[in-house]
């Protein structure tokens, strides 16, 4: 259920009204708006048949929500949500601009993950990846560094002045990568590992929420709604390729998740060529795809030498391939309406 | 919570650290103050549960929490704070209370 209010709304009509919504057991939250406010009913509805909500002064129209998502629904709230990430120079998704991520898939050693912070930043990426606890389809293959990995990024993010953005696999890991990292990335194969997504509802850190592979968009919203209903509404939704019959890429990136996504939520939306394809040839026309579609960002794996990475070599940029993606990456983005930061080149971070 | 990496510290002169320090140690009063008022609170929602067992009348009364969020935004309003944050601490502190009668 959601109330729009009469135009100037006053304080003590607007607090009358949540009162009278809170007091049989919903929780209410409120978007104002420049011309109208609007509270939305956060509960089980039925509470709310006997109270007479038209009646309350300062209530213009009282409206069911059809989408069985609210925080995340454009109807909540109308304006885009601009996630920044990191200190004042870091990065803002949902914002004019393309924000990029980029780095390797996981965390090798310290002077590799440095090399490619330089690379990308100077490239105009605006945050670092690293994957530090990964989620592999096979026991057998490399599991990722783990904490020490959590310290490289956190020195190269010291060093280096870009944030940092890695996976966290488990509620046990969240307080030691929200203590190293300025942004924690729920991974595909975690989308819907709801204790997960509830305990980082409840992290003062932005949230990256990568689609399943099998997720209808339906279920990546209600995903979010998870992460949002605990607290956190910083949320970054990411198309990273869904499962279908194709075979002869990795996964299909769903290109019309895109526009469908920015239609019912305000939270922006990014994509990952890099998983989508499989394939670093692909990365590039499907980044400019995405960019196209809407996109208001992208994740990309990045490597020095992506022949001999540890994991995802074969879908990785070598920094100079990454430097090339970017600079053709701009009149797409211009088309679609949205600039590019530039890249930062000169030296470390004072 | 976690302390804000990104957040660079620049040290200056002698006289603001001195000043930056006596901020930080009246925080940490501060922050002591309210731990011993929420578990003062604590306390006396516990006395409130009994009192309710005692009287055969439901521990949770939604209707008085959300009076008592009204309350707390028109006292930040008064303050000068942001109504809508105060709002979300006070669901965290009747939580405290609730727990605290609940677990009775």
């Amino acid at each position: 259920m959601i109330i729009i209010t009469r135009p100037h709304i006053t304080d003590a009509e607007l607090d009358h009204i949540r009162e009278k919504i809170e007091s049989v057991g919903m929780r209410t939250h409120v978007s104002r708006g420049e011309h109208r406010t609007v509270i939305g009913c956060i509960g089980d509805e039925s509470l709310l048949a006997e109270v007479p909500l038209k009646q309350l002064p300062g209530v213009e129209s009282v409206m069911p929500v059809l989408k069985p998502y609210r925080l995340a629904s454009r109807e909540f709230v109308a304006a885009p949500t601009v996630v920044r990430v990191g200190d004042a120079r870091g990065a803002a998704f949902g914002g004019r601009d393309i924000a990029t991520i980029a780095g390797p898939c996981s965390v090798e050693n310290r002077a590799m993950l440095r090399d490619t912070a330089i690379a990308v930043r100077s490239a105009g990426a605006s945050v670092l990846r690293g994957g530090a606890f990964k989620p592999r389809t096979s026991p057998y293959s490399f599991q990722g560094l783990g904490v020490e990995a959590l310290k490289m990024l956190a020195e190269v993010r010291a060093e280096v002045g870009l944030p940092v953005v890695t996976e966290v696999m488990d509620t046990r890991q969240i307080d030691i990568v929200a203590a190293h990292a300025d942004m924690l990335q729920i991974g595909a194969r975690n989308m819907q590992n709801f204790s997960l997504l509830a305990e980082v509802g409840r992290v003062q850190r932005p949230v990256l929420l990568k689609r399943g592979l099998s997720a209808t968009i339906n279920e990546l919203l209600m995903a979010a709604e998870y992460i949002m209903s605990h607290g956190n509404r910083e949320v970054v939704l990411c198309e990273r390729g869904i499962r279908t019959f194709e075979n002869a890429t990795r996964n299909t990136l769903d290109v019309s998740a895109i526009p469908v996504l920015k239609r019912e939520t305000h939270l922006p939306v990014i994509v990952d060529p890099s998983h989508a394809g499989g394939d670093a040839d692909l990365v590039a026309p499907l980044a400019f795809a995405a960019i196209a579609a809407g996109a208001d960002g992208l994740i990309i794996e990045v490597h020095p030498d992506p022949e001999n990475a540890l994991s995802d070599g074969d879908q990785s940029l070598s920094h100079e391939a990454f430097a090339t993606v970017m600079q053709r990456l701009r009149p797409f983005a211009h088309a679609a309406g949205r600039g590019m930061p530039t890249g930062v080149s000169a030296g470390v971070a004072a | 919570m976690t302390s804000e990496p990104g957040g660079g510290r620049r040290e200056a002169g002698a006289a603001p650290t001195d000043a930056l320090a006596r901020c930080r140690k009246e925080i940490e009063r501060i922050d002591a103050d309210i731990v011993r008022l929420l578990a003062d609170r604590v306390r006396i929602g516990r006395e409130i549960g009994s009192l309710k067992k005692a009287a055969g009348r439901p521990t949770i009364d939604p209707a008085r929490e959300a009076e008592v969020i009204r309350r707390a935004s028109e006292l930040a309003r008064d303050a000068g704070l942001l109504d809508e944050p105060v709002r979300a601490i006070f669901w965290q502190v009747i939580g405290l209370s609730r727990r605290a009668q609940v677990d009775e």
